[in-house]
């Protein structure tokens, strides 16, 4: 029952979430669309908590991301040991990082009164679901060894049967309890990111690193 | 030469009282709103002065505008890569207390205390946190008229030799009102990772697109001028939009509108948008010279011909025929762009101030001879403070406009005393007396149409039966595939 709930039913809602409701934000209400950055508000200890989130989570994200596309490449990559065991650790080191960052997001919201006007229930559900997210990471990190490697015998399988369809749980359902939780708080994640302002993610500023630096829009052209 | 049409600002320093009207307009009219309670798209500060917000001008701090990069342009702050990379947390923003933290006060508590012994107050409060302020800290004109002060003017850096403010005999003051400059070259169109800002094509108005900004902040601190503005609220930027919606129309801008001293002229510029990027490579002293060559005579046949073929309209060569801006500009060379040295090529000019019009004291008696307008070697005003603000330290270029401003006042005054001038004073500034009377013209009596010249967009000209057909009147959204 758990595992209906966790593997199906979670995936699918926040699939189906995550692809409707992020077009329809994008075309009838862009004006929220941004990170409702509190840089202006607070920087001291933001600058502890921002960079050291983003830089420990983007790798560790792409690497779950590239884990699941290319899942051949990456067993032949990780079929050396010596590989396997760098791969692991510099994972480890920059989760560890991540989770200092989001806790010290969360903190400093705790009492700032100028925060306080910018701070709405969105804000707190987002810190709590990554800084949730981020620690079961690290302790299946550390506590369920090798987890580059069977990840792509497991979950990504899994998920790959969830995108096409055929959603085969059999992969993950005798996993130990903290990694369903991971996997839950990753669906729910991906559910709420089309409400919160977790949207800033899905907009990659690439054009301009092309574009000549003026930008001229003109009524005519 | 690509022809280009800007509409332009000037300020005459010499009249501007500082008595903040065109700041309180434009903020009843723009920012008046949760989240935007700090920006003051147009500020008038004192001068020396530390500014709004504090020490703008220190672009070591804030890294705003471009430098020279061997023979290229770059953003002093950082190139596209460090951009990608600051993203998260952008080192040179400025913060809440470089402007002031906002407040108001509990004006419901002179009506609504209950009774007691005491008199209620209005007790001031925060417009952000919404908490109590015991001490109010800053605003923006925070130092109004301090000029001889050692807490904020001895920190203007343009002021080389602190002593001159210690001093009765020689401390000065003026007022430096300013906006956003809708630079010809602008470093924070430049610095926008989701190209969120761009400049109109039709008439230079530099512009932030809401839907697009997604508050990444480096604009905040690109604009050497400190006029993008971050707003806490919806967490994207805003700036001066040149009162667009009034300008479109040929209405003058709210700032100008309701400037009391009438110290602003809104006009037309033509320039050659193909010499821009040359004109910003020039070295600090060429700077001045540099923006005036980029700007075109609306005369001239062959401008006008090429103007056409980028479309500029009939009524608009007209109105840059007609515009006061050129005349300040580059006509009488008077006016000056702020702080050209920033590279970003500003579009608002300023007449520098003689105010006070006074010598160092003791030099009476000098003055009687000049017939009580001091000369120029006598005035009390630092030729070096005009030129760190207006002319990248090139003292040529405000001695210049500074002998024509004297030589045109000495003219007046002798001619409304009925006393003999002396030609050679209006000779010696490049002026002759029928420029005299023009410039005497624009600078008093000259009406509001005089002033502003200002041609409208005409946009529901374009296109009428598409626009009528399709979209109504009301330029609501993009059709499918485009505008045309």
């Amino acid at each position: 029952m758990l595992n209906s709930l966790i593997f199906i039913a979670l995936p699918y809602v926040a699939l189906a979430l995550l692809l409707l409701v992020t077009p329809y934000r994008f075309l009838s209400n862009r004006l929220t669309w941004t990170a409702y950055s509190t840089q202006f508000l607070e920087r001291k200890v933001l600058y502890w908590g921002i960079n050291p989130w983003h830089y420990g989570i983007l790798p560790i994200l792409l690497a779950h991301i590239v884990g699941f596309a290319f899942p051949g490449v990456f067993k032949r990559f990780l079929g050396n040991p010596e590989t396997l065991v760098g791969v692991e650790s510099v994972l480890f080191g920059l989760g560890a990082f991540a989770v200092l960052g989001v806790l010290l997001l969360l903190l400093r919201r705790v009492n700032s009164g100028m925060l306080k006007r910018v701070t709405f229930s969105s804000d707190w559900l987002i810190l709590y679901l990554l800084l949730f997210q981020a620690g079961t990471g690290i302790y299946i990190g550390y506590f369920m060894r090798w987890g580059s490697q069977w990840y792509l015998h497991t979950a990504v399988p899994y998920l790959w049967s969830i995108v096409s369809f055929q959603p085969q749980i059999d992969y993950v359902a005798d996993l130990p309890l903290v990694f369903k939780l991971h996997a839950a708080c990753a669906f729910l994640i991906v559910a709420v990111l089309p409400f919160t302002k977790l949207v800033h993610m899905l907009y990659l500023p690439v054009d301009f690193l092309k574009d000549p630096p003026l930008l001229y829009r003109w009524r005519s052209k | 030469m690509d022809v280009r049409a800007q509409i332009v600002m000037v300020f005459n320093l010499d009249k501007c009282i500082g008595c903040h009207t065109c700041s309180i307009s434009c903020k009843n009219i723009w920012t008046d709103r949760k989240g935007a309670e700090y920006m003051w798209w147009n500020n008038v500060e004192t001068k020396p002065g530390v500014g709004y917000p504090r020490q703008w001008e220190d672009q070591e701090r804030f890294k705003g505008g471009w430098v020279v990069d061997g023979k290229k342009l770059k953003l002093k702050a950082m190139g596209k890569g460090p951009t990608l990379a600051n993203m998260f947390f952008q080192p040179n923003m400025p913060k809440v207390e470089d402007y002031y933290e906002p407040f108001d006060f509990d004006y419901g508590n002179l009506a609504g205390a209950k009774e007691g012994k005491d008199q209620p107050v209005a007790e001031a409060f925060s417009q952000i946190s919404g908490k109590k302020i015991e001490e109010i800290q800053g605003g923006p004109n925070w130092d109004d008229d301090l000029s001889g002060s050692q807490v904020y003017a001895a920190k203007d850096l343009n002021l080389k030799d602190k002593k001159v403010i210690e001093s009765y005999d020689s401390m000065f003051m003026q007022y430096l009102p300013r906006i956003c400059n809708h630079c010809l070259n602008p470093a924070c169109v430049a610095s926008c990772p989701s190209r969120a800002l761009y400049k109109r094509g039709e008439d230079g108005i530099v512009l932030v697109d809401q839907e697009v900004c997604k508050g990444w902040r480096f604009c905040t601190s690109a604009c050497p001028y400190k006029k993008v503005y971050f707003n806490w609220n919806t967490g994207k930027a805003e700036k001066c939009i040149f009162c667009y919606p009034r300008v479109e129309t040929g209405q003058c801008n709210a700032c100008a509108h309701s400037c009391v001293g009438r110290i602003r002229y809104v006009g037309v510029l033509l320039y050659d948008a193909d010499a821009v990027e040359a004109a910003a490579l020039k070295g600090d002293a060429e700077l001045v010279e540099a923006h005036r060559e980029v700007i075109l005579d609306p005369r001239d046949p062959e401008v006008c011909r090429k103007a056409k073929e980028n479309g500029i309209s009939d009524n608009w060569l007209e109105a840059a025929a007609a515009s006061p801006v050129y005349t300040l500009v580059k006509e009488f060379g008077i006016a000056l762009p702020l702080h050209p040295e920033f590279r970003t090529m500003p579009m608002a000019y300023y007449i520098p101030s003689l105010s006070p019009v006074l010598s160092t004291w003791g030099d009476t008696h000098k003055l009687l001879e000049h017939g009580m307008i001091p000369a120029l070697e006598t005035l009390r005003v630092p030729i070096g403070y005009l030129a760190s603000l207006l002319s990248a330290g090139n003292e040529g270029v405000i001695e210049e406009a500074l002998k024509k401003l004297i030589a045109l006042r000495v003219q007046m005054r002798a001619e409304n005393l009925g006393l003999p001038a002396d030609p050679a004073l209006l000779q010696e500034a490049g002026l002759d007396e029928a420029a005299a009377k023009r410039l005497y013209r624009l600078f008093t009596v000259a009406g509001y149409n005089e002033r502003n010249v200002i041609p409208p967009q005409q946009r529901e000209e374009d296109d009428p039966q598409r626009r009528k057909q399709e979209a109504g009147f009301g330029i609501l959204k993009k059709t499918r595939g485009g505008s045309k």
